[in-house]
């Protein structure tokens, strides 16, 4: 079987070397690659859409139809890691601590609990006390993270950057927020139900944009056609509607980020993260 | 309106994203939400076909840019019809196929609900999309939600074929995407009709010469070919009875679609069948697939998995039609694309019928099935009549077609597959109607020994759509002459 695979894996390569032996040189200005279409993006792009960032407009406007069907498939992502791990079952043991003494209470009864508040706290199997100095560095450093993702998905028609970029930078800082304090915390900061919330209307804001061109008379996701509703020069209007679907694409991401990690780290159960 | 070719993609994937913010807010309205997105979809499918009929070719630009700028949908009566099957199919099932979801997959059914509307959304979107790229992304979009859909069946064995799926099914795809590129690299287009044009009169070239080998191997592995199928069987076997009763009519049927749509409007005719002449290497392949999905058919025990085996088999029907090269053969295989969605469809309404019901489907728990469940049994034995291809049912005239084309390209052993599957077909089906007919479940006291083992006829509404789909492969059967002239014979010319 090995043998076989492994011819078969040579055949492969043997085949793509093949095809590339008629490919024009490396960054050739002659290429049907750079002559075809591509002119067309690099000279028209401000002049249709007043986006000086052209890779944005072409992800977002030219082709972007192909890009709602990518947050489509991080949404879908999302959701079956959901779908797939989220377990509901209550955990059979608990850990409790009193708080006042910092004492650790193991129940292994299932049916008894405790109240949970300001006595006692829900505590991790393998808990060990947050470090002082990564709680610290991590409490000052998340806002700012958050802002700069901001900045870059607003920023995303102006310079590099954009919906993906930014949503992914803003899970990462809700991520380490569970990192350096604990699972719970940030599920007490974000309940799964805004976060579920948020990643299908995330995509439901770039969708909905284009549903709206087509009730403005134009075709599915013409930003064009949306000039009445919107203030300002209509020239500026492609690349509105560009920044209305990267905060869709943003949001969207940064929600499944969140959703991704907390079902894998907790196993689907919520309670005890990495 | 001149948005119906949009409506059909977009109506199911926002009514899907709807769903799933509803599950967080109002549960119940989930369903509902859903189903009036298939069905406004599958309303603009008829729309759009009766237009494509009347008035030749749509061309809708997204986001208004002309190709090959931004990204086009191009529908022709091929596509239309497809659109057509898919949503109708789509709609279909999930009125019939509620109850049973609500059984198998339980309290996350109203979240799942949204993951199939994705599922649909990608299928159409392949189907209707003249555009190489955008074509990748649905078929990802298509590829991550069956590989979810089939790990939520069975518990022990649904996430072992689904990890064996998304295994292959990431290498079909990156075959088809790498093949994109080198098409790119080639010609700077990525629309269709576009591309087309700039390969024309490059026959020799090493690039493109690639990048078909890429694109047709990418989707044969996506439609599970023969040596390539192994995925399939397990997969579709696993998963919800929801999720295989809408899969196994469409996903190969749409694969089997994108390669005539790359065969007739990307590489062109004549590249393949005079250039390349590729005819007889495929042929040889497809009829060695149409006897091995039959073979392997005979050594279930299962029910459901004799059927994917039978899937794997009409697969080679397919192909070896549509690489024939001659229209008899091309007409053959795109009416059997429809008449096999419907076949597959009707037998997996019900079979999910029986599922409901008596849970294991091995050959023998079903004794004496006739009985009990006469209204499913009936549909299921109609469907099976147009499996093995008997007059009056859909099934025959597909099957006439492709042995009239491979007469006349002289393939007699693809002739001779063709009726050798079909008696095989034959032999599969009798052997269970033996069982579920002469032998009487009472006579089994191990059965009877587990409880009060009562087995009543399916939901009203799993049965009338599983008797009217049966029914419609004999008016199918009967309107073929229409839907060949009609449709496929102006296509082709």
């Amino acid at each position: 079987m090995r043998v076989i695979a492994f011819i078969i894996v040579c055949l492969t390569g043997a085949l793509l070397l093949y095809g590339t032996t008629e490919f024009p040189d490396w960054g050739d200005p002659k290429s049907p690659a750079s002559l075809h279409v591509s002119n067309y993006y690099i000279e028209k792009t401000y002049e249709d859409t007043h986006a000086p960032n052209f890779v944005t407009a072409v992800v977002t406007d030219y082709r972007g139809f192909d890009t709602m069907f990518e947050t489509a498939v991080i949404f879908t992502a999302g959701l079956g890691c959901f779908l797939l791990l989220r377990d509901f079952r209550e955990k059979k043991e608990h850990y409790y601590q009193h708080i006042p003494t910092g004492v650790i209470l193991h129940l292994k009864d299932e049916k008894k609990s405790l109240p949970v508040g300001k006595e006692f706290g829900y505590m991790d199997k393998e808990w060990v006390p947050p470090d002082l100095i990564n709680k610290t560095v991590c409490r000052i450093l998340i806002p700012f993270i958050q802002i700069y993702a901001l900045y870059v998905v607003a920023h995303g028609d102006y310079s590099p950057g954009g919906g993906f970029q930014g949503g992914v930078i803003f899970g990462s800082s809700l991520i380490l927020l569970a990192i350096s304090y604990d699972l719970k915390t940030l599920v007490k900061r974000i309940k799964e139900r805004l976060l579920g919330i948020f990643a299908a209307l995330g995509v439901l804001i770039y969708a909905g944009t284009g549903v709206l061109c087509l009730f403005m008379g134009g075709n599915f996701l013409d930003y064009g056609k949306l000039a009445p509703l919107l203030p300002g020069h209509s020239d500026h209007i492609r690349a509105y509607g560009m920044l209305v679907v990267e905060i869709g694409v943003g949001i969207a991401v940064m929600a499944v980020m969140t959703i991704i990690y907390i079902n894998i780290v907790s196993e689907g159960r919520h309670d005890e993260g990495l | 309106m001149e948005n119906y070719p949009a409506l059909i993609v977009v109506a199911p994937f926002i009514t899907g994203l709807l769903a799933g913010l509803f599950v967080w807010i109002e549960k119940r309205l989930s369903y509902p939400i859903v189903l009036t997105g298939l069905f406004v979809s599958a309303l603009s499918a008829i729309q759009v076909l009766i237009r494509v009929i009347g008035s030749g070719p749509i061309q809708y630009k997204l986001g208004g840019w002309s190709p090959p700028i931004g990204i086009e949908y191009r529908i022709d009566l091929l596509n239309a019809m497809v659109l057509c099957l898919v949503s109708g199919v789509a709609f279909l099932n999930l009125i019939a196929s509620y109850k049973s979801a609500l059984k198998e997959i339980g309290d996350r059914a109203s979240s799942y609900f949204t993951v199939y509307n994705l599922f649909i959304t990608g299928l159409l979107g392949v189907t209707i999309t003249g555009d190489l790229f955008n074509l990748y992304v649905l078929i990802e979009i298509t590829s991550l939600t069956s590989y979810a859909q089939v790990a939520m069946g069975d518990r022990d064995r649904g996430p072992l074929a689904s990890l064996n799926y998304i295994f292959i099914g990431v290498i079909g795809a990156s075959f088809y995407l790498l093949g994109v590129g080198y098409l790119y690299m080639y010609t700077g287009s990525l629309n269709m009709a576009d591309v087309a044009v700039l390969i024309k009169g490059s026959q020799g070239s090493s690039t493109v010469l690639t990048a078909f080998i890429l694109c047709i191997l990418g989707i044969w592995i996506k439609m599970a070919l023969f040596p390539f199928h192994v995925w399939l069987p397990n997969a579709y076997t696993y998963s919800p009875v929801i999720f295989s009763r809408v899969v196994a009519p469409l996903m190969t049927k749409v694969m089997v679609y994108i390669m005539i749509r790359l065969m007739i409007t990307v590489f062109g005719y004549d590249y393949i069948f005079n250039t390349l002449h590729l005819s007889e290497a495929v042929v040889w392949l497809a009829t060695i697939a149409v006897l091995a999905g039959g073979v392997m058919a005979l050594a279930q025990k299962n029910l459901k998995k004799m059927l994917t085996y039978i899937i794997v088999s009409e697969i080679g029907y397919m192909v070896g039609g549509a690489w024939m090269g001659n229209q008899l053969g091309m007409t053959g295989a795109i009416l059997h694309i429809f008449n096999d969605a419907l076949m597959t469809f009707a037998l997996f309404l019900a079979v999910g019928n029986m599922v409901y019901r008596i849970e294991k489907v091995d050959i023998t728990d079903l004794k004496g099935l006739f009985g009990k469940m006469p209204w499913t049994m009936g549909g299921f034995v109609l469907a099976a009549f147009s499996i093995i291809g008997v007059p009056p049912t859909c099934g025959f005239f597909s099957k006439w077609y492709l042995i009239l084309g491979a007469l006349e390209k002289g393939a007699y052993h693809f002739a001779a597959a063709l009726i050798v599957s079909s008696l095989i077909c034959a032999v599969l089906f009798f052997k269970v109607f033996e069982i579920c007919f002469f032998e009487s479940g009472s006579h089994g006291h191990e059965h009877s020994s587990h409880g009060p083992a009562v087995i009543e006829e399916a939901p009203v509404s799993m049965l009338v759509i599983s008797g009217l789909v049966s029914l419609s492969l004999i008016v199918a059967g009967c309107y073929s002459g229409t839907i060949v002239n009609t449709i496929i014979l102006p296509f082709l010319k």
